[in-house]
């Protein structure tokens, strides 16, 4: 079983030069790359900020356990449904007829359907964040949940008030849970390929549906290229944010 | 208004939910004195060491620091400072920066808090140790750094929670003597909280005894050894025996009651349980025919001259002037 | 001076940040819920309504339609298509998982790669990972078919969330219990059968439910390695494709109903467990010994 093939390129061993050169160079590459980059970045900073005052909410603010443990499955659960059908679920909710406008006109907030809710990147930002939070979520809540609760006090102790003790402590405390909810998300978003298409209408695209479509076309060699700069880019991601945090000492722990 | 008392609760109560903690309790520590409270596991001890810190919320009842009335304060505006039984070291900074700390959160600069801090880190010898993290250090010296970190905040009061639990014996002696010269050389009040018996009466100027959320008694280690109030306290403070005696309940200290052979002199007769040898004495354990437990300490030569063995019949006779009569 | 108050000590009372993170998490909960439900009262959308509001008159039809072989997909194969592929995954990645988390308890050589390679799979993204193991199917001149090819690419999802989780609830156990058992008499086997697999028990069914429904909602690992016959996802997506009509939603909706159906009688049992081998302890009033105070100790 073979989780990378390498082969691939190497059965074509004659083009090997000129597809990479092809992908640096053409511009609907950049252009790809430069909308995927985009969408991942926004979609990070909304899933962190999120994820990390939901876990926090989770973690330290719910006294109950029981109660806690219920709240935390339910944010859990969705992420084990079909994506497809939550991702198309959207579409009926924000189109131009859809609940959400419906809902709003009933309101009186808006005298006609908001346009852009629905095919734009509006739309697939909202997509991502749906599916994608929960990644999130469970990693920082992880992290959180190990710091030990006298330290906190300790800070309050010394005179920390709440923004400092959130400061000093618990974010320095959870890095390798952001790290490692990061890179879940980010990978996701690079990788993806339905999502953009279906949210956007076709509009915009994702590196990797490009790949799909050199893929149908029997374009082998540029899609492998493709796929290996893709692979590469991804890994100098990931690597980069485990220089930062030590992630395998923390999830054997 | 006359700030006679470093710390004073006054009928201070805490409730969680449907159980009663602390019931009522009034309290006065007289300032830069050495107070423990001593109890068993579940008095109550710790939930009131946290209320004076600020870091459990007070039910009813008020709290006075130094005269002032700091029931609803939070626990920087106190005048306390915590050590907290696991040290609770922040494991991400340095020791530089785990005593820079509290000036940090009051917005020292850097230059002048790292001052400071390395100062505290002298005053508990652990100047060699500032870029360490604390994970590098052993237990003992983690607890240092802990105290250094409680100490730069200047408290008026020092809590301390079961301190000395987690150290070996031998450390365990070290650390009592150094707890006690700090806090007569600092001046300020210390309050120790702890279910050891002979630690509270060795470290202690005030002696705490608590149970079941109350206090049963206060006075200092010479006044609770000599005359415990209940028996409760008789036999927490270890070292007496409880026993009905015409009528009325009686403590008597172990190591003046003498063994005699059975029915030559009034007093309890048993049957020997158990012999300890502790070096300098022995601890004889008999039991009586009602089932009560009692024991005589005697010094070895003592012993020597009448050795007992496990089911021999004595009677454990005690002078009458080492009666003290319980009130329950 | 001195009064007696009896009130909430501020102390104890929540801070502010308490009630916005709640209204936070309400929000988020609508966010998260809100589309399902949307298209889940959808489903009942009159057979002469549109994909959107408002509802027609309230049907069943779609639902039927679900079950009719249409030209374009047909649902009942793809379901036990997908049924099947799903529990052979959840099978294999529990016993790989449950392996590789006993085994992780002591370092061993080339430990750091085995891990290294879980994880990479886990963030490679889907499409490649598919298109990868196609290819490689091609070029060994083998047909990609659904419990080979498309096996394999589906474990390469669930294995890490497997492992990663096996890690966490093994580290939890405890060893004593077993060196208690060995020291009782039993041999490797036996102490393997009684002791730590019953403990590890709920981190199983953990495992083997996510794994499960991961493989029963994967879709892009599996589009290139499926070969001719379609799993369920593969089946909505080519719908998709196609026709968007409230039949999409019946779908839906029922799909998501298996997906609850599975989790929920998972989680019971689970909790059920748990509950049953708690130590019970009294309030966590103070940390050495609140369960002195509390009597109905049960073990």
């Amino acid at each position: 079983m073979s989780f990378f093939d390498y082969d691939r390129t190497g059965i074509y061993p004659a083009f090997l030069l000129d597809n990479y050169r092809e992908v640096f160079t053409s511009s609907s590459t950049l252009r790809v790359y430069g909308s995927t980059l985009k969408f991942t970045l926004v979609v990070w900073a909304i899933t962190l900020f999120l994820g990390f005052n939901i876990a926090h909410f989770l973690i330290f603010h719910v006294r109950n356990g029981k109660v806690r443990i219920v709240l935390f499955l339910l944010c859990a659960i969705p992420f084990f449904t079909s994506a497809i059908i939550r991702t198309i679920a959207w579409i009926p909710f924000l189109g131009r007829s859809g609940a959400f406008n419906q809902a709003l006109m009933g309101l009186h907030l808006t005298t006609h359907p908001l346009d852009f809710l629905l095919f734009s990147d509006f739309s697939v930002v909202v997509a991502y964040v749906h599916l994608y939070t929960p990644l999130m979520i469970g990693p920082i809540a992880n992290s959180l949940s190990k710091i030990d609760r006298s330290l906190i006090e300790a800070a309050r102790d010394a005179g920390a008030s709440r923004w400092q003790t959130m400061a000093n402590v618990i974010i320095p405390l959870s890095k390798t849970g952001i790290a490692l909810g990061s890179i879940l998300v980010m990978t996701q978003v690079m990788g993806d390929y339905f999502i953009v298409r279906q949210m956007s209408g076709g509009q915009s695209a994702s590196i990797v549906s490009a790949l799909s479509t050199e893929i149908q076309a029997m374009q082998y060699p540029p899609a492998a290229a493709n796929a290996m700069v893709l692979v590469v880019i991804v890994a100098v991601m990931v690597g980069c944010v485990m220089r930062v945090v030590d992630i395998r000492k923390e999830l054997v722990k | 208004m006359d700030a006679r008392y470093d710390v004073e609760l006054v009928s201070v109560t805490k409730q969680y939910g449907a159980t009663l903690a602390v019931d009522a309790i009034s309290l006065r520590v007289p300032k830069a004195g050495y107070c423990c409270l001593l109890g068993p596991s579940g008095c109550g001890k710790t939930s009131t060491l946290r209320m004076i810190a600020g870091h459990e919320g007070i039910t009813e009842g008020d709290l006075l620091i130094d005269g002032r009335n700091v029931t609803d304060l939070p626990p920087w505006a106190r005048g306390t400072a915590m050590m907290f039984q696991n040290y609770a070291l922040f494991p991400h900074l340095s020791c530089l920066d785990n005593v820079a700390f509290g000036p940090k959160m009051r917005r020292v600069k850097r230059a002048e808090r790292h001052r400071r801090a390395r100062e505290f880190l002298d005053l508990v010898q652990m100047g060699d140790y500032a870029k360490r993290l604390p994970n590098e250090l052993s237990g003992g010296q983690q607890q240092r750094i802990a105290l250094a970190r409680a100490l730069i905040m200047r408290p008026r009061v020092l809590l301390l929670d079961e301190p000395l639990s987690a150290l070996d014996p031998f450390l365990r002696v070290r650390m009592r003597e150094e707890l006690k010269r700090l806090q007569r050389e600092l001046k300020i009040t210390f309050i120790h909280v702890t279910h050891a018996q002979d630690e509270a009466m060795a470290m202690a100027d005030l002696m705490v005894v608590m149970d079941g959320g109350k206090i049963c008694q206060t006075g200092s280690p010479y006044e609770v050894f000599e005359r415990p109030v209940s028996a409760f306290v008789a036999r927490f403070i270890g070292g007496h025996n409880v026993v009905p005696w015409r009528n009325k309940l009686i403590a008597v200290r172990t190591d003046q009651c003498v063994l005699e052979p059975p029915g030559a002199v009034p007093g309890v007769r048993g049957w020997v349980s158990n012999v300890e040898y502790q070096g300098p004495t022995v601890r004889v354990g008999l039991t009586t025919k009602d089932g009560l437990e009692v024991a005589a300490v005697l010094r070895d030569d003592v012993f020597k001259q009448r050795p007992l063995s496990t089911g021999d019949e004595v009677t454990l006779s005690w002078p009458e002037a080492s009666v003290h009569h319980l009130a329950a | 001076m001195v009064d007696r108050h009896p009130r909430q000590n501020p102390i104890d009372a929540r801070p502010w940040t308490f009630y916005a993170l709640g209204m936070l998490f309400a929000l988020y909960m609508l966010f998260l819920y809100g589309p399902m439900l949307v298209i889940y009262t959808l489903s009942f959308q009159g057979p002469n309504g549109g994909v959107t509001f408002p509802i027609v008159d309230p049907s069943l039809d779609w639902f039927r339609d679900v079950w009719r072989k249409g030209q374009m997909a047909d649902i009942p194969a793809a379901f036990s298509r997908s049924m099947a592929l799903a529990s052979v995954v959840s099978f294999l990645t529990v016993l790989i998982s449950v392996a590789g988390g006993l085994a992780f308890r002591r370092p061993f050589r080339g430990g750091g790669v085995v891990f290294y390679i879980a994880i990479s799979s886990l963030v490679m993204p889907s499409l490649l990972v598919g298109f990868g193991i196609g290819l490689g199917f091609q070029f060994l001149g083998l047909q990609p078919s659904l419990f080979t090819s498309a096996l394999g690419a589906q474990l390469t999802w669930t294995l890490p969330f497997g492992l990663v989780t096996m890690f966490a609830v093994v580290n939890r156990f405890d060893r004593s219990w077993e060196e208690a058992a060995s020291d009782l008499g039993a041999t490797p086997f036996q102490r393997l059968r009684y002791v730590t697999v019953p403990i590890l028990l709920p981190g199983i069914l953990g495992v083997a439910l996510s794994a499960f429904t991961l493989s029963y909602d994967e879709y892009a690992r599996t589009t290139l390695t499926i070969g001719a016959r379609n799993t369920l996802p593969l089946e909505i997506y080519a719908l998709i494709s196609s026709q968007t009509t409230p039949m999409l939603f019946a779908l839906g909706t029922l799909t998501t109903a298996v997906s609850f159906l599975l989790i929920g009688t998972t989680l019971l049992f689970l909790v059920q467990t748990q509950q049953r081998r708690q130590w019970h302890r009294g309030p966590d009033v103070e940390p050495v010994g609140a369960w002195t105070r509390d009597t109905t100790s049960n073990l």
